[in-house]
């Protein structure tokens, strides 16, 4: 594993048991999280993306399980560990923001308890004082008056507890932080403030963070790559800049013109057709080919490859696929002939 | 701009004056604030915790308030609360020097007193009861005076009554109000003192006596003891068994969980009284035994809700955030889960004890909880029942006590709550 990748999914597969049989939300997926990036992980409600927020932490619980894959952190393979190591790295080297401040707050433990919970746990030998002091340093730098401290969560705003959650992720200096949707229910003030204290912390603490959301505005703000995710995969992968500005795969291309825009001249936004394909009974071939506007016949019934399209700019879509796309048409010609 | 927007809205203090005074007073003081916002519950609150603290000190020290023993027959049966006791009393001519009972003795070698009384009034069996009793007393002082009256039996009052005035009898006992109605006829006679001298009090019982001339306020003080410590100690007993039981299956979940909670639910709809009489049934009549039933019948109650509340604990976000930190399962269970749950733990304690109490009068009521000797407000409902025509006190004021207890107690468990739960403070 090359020394810039802090964090290498490979072939992860995550699957919840239902009544109606498995659903796999997170299908075969490979990713790296490099060091000190903040990597963007979009995609729209139900396609897998917390699913693998939860997974990178191997926080599942019955009915999901990981069925598959490999989590390469920082020279291990977490999924050789047993489960009772676990809670040794989460909160110590992997931390982790949840969407609702609202209620990822214990009600009847003060914010002071929460944190230095959070550094006696992982280091039992350290002072209740010196936990304190790390605490009140903390959560300064984070905004927060000291005195706030021991007030309990339903005394603070939106904006305040996220500030609380993300101390609580940083208390112990994890590694990589996971931020699921950090920022979707505070309103959007309080949302650009988070987001541009997170983006400090990074630079200050040298943080690598995975930012999972459905809000491509958000990314485009914050994060150094991008990882756009379709029904359980990835449909493309590269920098901020090169997704933006020249989206391959036609999912990314509907989603990003279908974002409101102040400069928008034609009078009506962008919808996509369809509607998310339901993980129970995915689509064959491509999953995005029943809403797809560039739909070939190959896209039903063979998968595409996740390939470079333009060197780090990563794409799962037959419009660019050399070798495998090549060998398939011919082989349909020799059919045809 | 929009940063010193928000520093100035983050950094002051959020809410009402009030509020953040609350933050800076002790329990004591927060509880006299509430006053403010609770408003009519407050006041109920108060009152109950006042009259549940008042049953406790009462259960603790019985002896200080209760004016006679709960098992001594103190007085005549079936006395109306506040009535005028009707004693019998010693009547004597009026140039006579005896004061009282005692001064009837003579030397062993005089004459006997002569004493007379009506027939078919239990003068004379008092007479004989209180002139042995002072007789051996006094038998072996010097001067060696007895007293052994010799019992004369008029077929009416006024023979009676004449006896003593022709100089026949020396003395004569009669009931006190039979005495009043004719003194205007013998102005020779006076009224000594009541035979019975200070066993109890002329000014009448309080709440009356009951069928055996217990005093029903004593027996009500005493059954206070026996009420608080039946309701407390099975209700504690349920809830060490109940809540942790509903901790572990609601977190641990599995076949464990599917079990107990197959026991349970079979526990909790079988009727109350109906298990807690078979317990007891097998288990043959004593304290303990009542408890144990009653624990029995209650564990349910803990452990459903308990259970409950742990599943849906367990899937809030902030036990989640609280594995992400690295949390463990025991810590979660007793950090996050337990401090969640055991507030309505403390709502049910409260409720219960006010239903153990109930259920434990029942037992009672029906002749198969405590022995029959003890003073206990269901025994007392039970025996009052028999009387309840004549004497309305016997069962009217147990059934009072019962239902003053558990009212208070119901009352102040949930209020307090209300007032301590920092998640209702918000409001």
């Amino acid at each position: 594993m090359p020394e810039d990748i802090l964090y290498s999914i490979r072939n992860l597969s995550v699957e919840y048991k239902t009544r109606a049989g498995p659903v796999r939300a997170v299908d075969d997926l490979s990713l790296d999280i490099r060091r000190g990036e903040i990597l963007g992980l979009v995609g729209e409600s139900g396609c897998g993306k917390s699913t693998i927020g939860k997974a990178l932490m191997r926080l599942h619980e019955a009915p999901a399980s990981i069925t598959g894959g490999q989590l390469w952190f920082d020279g291990r393979n977490l999924m050789d560990l047993p489960a009772r190591k676990m809670p040794d790295i989460r909160g110590a080297e992997i931390g982790m923001v949840f969407q609702d401040p609202m209620t990822s707050l214990d009600p009847v433990e003060s914010i002071l308890d929460h944190l230095t919970e959070t550094v006696l746990t992982h280091e039992p030998k350290t002072r209740e004082a010196a936990a304190r002091k790390r605490a009140e340093e903390l959560v300064e730098r984070l905004g927060i008056r000291r005195e706030r401290l021991k007030e309990y969560p339903h005394q603070m705003s939106g904006g305040m507890r996220q500030r609380v959650m993300i101390a609580l992720a940083l208390a112990l200096r994890a590694k990589l932080v996971i931020a699921d949707e950090p920022t979707t229910s505070l309103d959007v003030i309080v949302e650009a403030k988070i987001l541009d204290l997170l983006k400090e912390l990074q630079k200050e603490f040298n943080l690598t963070i995975l930012l999972i959301t459905h809000n491509i505005g958000v990314v485009a703000e914050v994060a150094d790559r991008v990882a756009v995710m379709y029904a359980a995969r990835l449909a493309e992968v590269g920098t901020a800049r090169d997704v933006f500005a020249d989206p391959k795969h036609p999912y990314t291309q509907g989603l990003l013109r279908s974002v409101p825009n102040i400069k928008l001249n034609s009078g009506e936004l962008y919808k996509m057709g369809g509607q998310p394909p339901s993980l129970l009974h995915p689509p064959s071939g491509c999953r995005f080919h029943p809403r797809c506007p560039q739909v070939m016949d190959i896209c039903s019934k063979q998968e595409p490859a996740f390939e470079p399209v333009v060197g780090d700019h990563l794409a799962s879509c037959w419009l660019y696929q050399k070798t495998i796309a090549k060998r398939a048409s011919e082989k349909k010609e020799v059919r045809n002939g | 701009m929009a940063k010193t927007q928000e520093e100035t809205s983050e950094t002051l203090p959020e809410g009402a004056s009030w509020e953040i005074e609350l933050n800076r007073v002790g329990f004591v003081r927060r509880l006299l604030m509430a006053r403010r916002w609770y408003g009519v519950d407050w006041w109920f609150v108060a009152l109950s915790a006042v009259a549940v603290i008042g049953f406790i000190i009462v259960a603790l020290f019985p002896g200080l308030f209760a004016p006679y023993s709960p098992f001594d027959l103190v007085g005549p049966p079936f006395l109306a609360p506040r009535a005028h006791v009707d004693m019998p009393v010693l009547i004597v001519p009026k140039k006579s020097s005896v004061k009282n009972l005692q001064g009837l003795a003579v030397p062993p070698e005089a004459n006997r007193p002569q004493v007379s009384v009506v027939e078919g009034y239990p003068t004379a069996g008092a007479l004989d009861t209180e002139s042995q009793k002072i007789d051996e007393q006094i038998k072996n002082q010097p001067g060696g005076l007895r007293l052994r009256p010799v019992i004369d039996r008029y077929p009416s009052l006024q023979e009676a009554l004449h006896a003593v005035v022709d100089g026949q009898d020396s003395a004569s006992v009669v009931q006190e109000s039979q005495f009043k109605s004719v003194a205007a006829n013998f102005p020779s006679l006076r009224e000594a003192v009541p035979i019975q001298g200070g066993t109890f009090s002329a000014g009448g019982f309080l709440l009356g006596t009951n069928d055996i001339g217990q005093d029903v306020l004593s027996r009500l003080l005493w059954g206070t003891r026996i009420a608080l410590t039946i309701g407390f100690s099975s209700s504690l007993v349920s809830l060490l068994v109940g809540v942790p039981l509903g901790l572990l299956a609601g977190f641990g979940g599995g076949l464990f969980d599917r079990l107990l909670s197959l026991l349970m639910d079979s526990l909790y709809a079988f009727p109350g009284l109906i298990l807690a009489i078979s317990i007891t049934a097998v288990l043959g009549p004593s304290m303990l035994n009542i408890i144990v039933a009653i624990a029995v019948l209650y564990v349910p109650t803990y452990y459903r809700i308990v259970r409950g509340q742990t599943l849906s604990v367990k899937e809030e976000v902030y036990v989640e955030a609280a594995r992400s930190i690295g949390a463990r399962r025991l810590e979660i269970l007793s950090q996050y889960v337990f401090p969640n749950v055991i507030q309505s733990v403390a709502i049910i304690f409260s409720v219960n004890v006010a239903d153990a109490i109930l259920t434990g009068a029942g037992l009672s009521f029906l002749g198969l909880g405590l022995p029959p000797t003890m003073a206990d407000w269901g025994i007392d409902l039970a025996r009052g029942q028999t009387f309840i025509r004549t004497a309305w006190w016997m069962i009217t004021f147990p059934g009072l006590a019962i239902l003053l207890v558990v009212l208070a107690f119901t009352l102040m468990g949930e209020g307090l709550m209300e007032i301590y739960n920092p998640k209702l403070r918000e409001r």
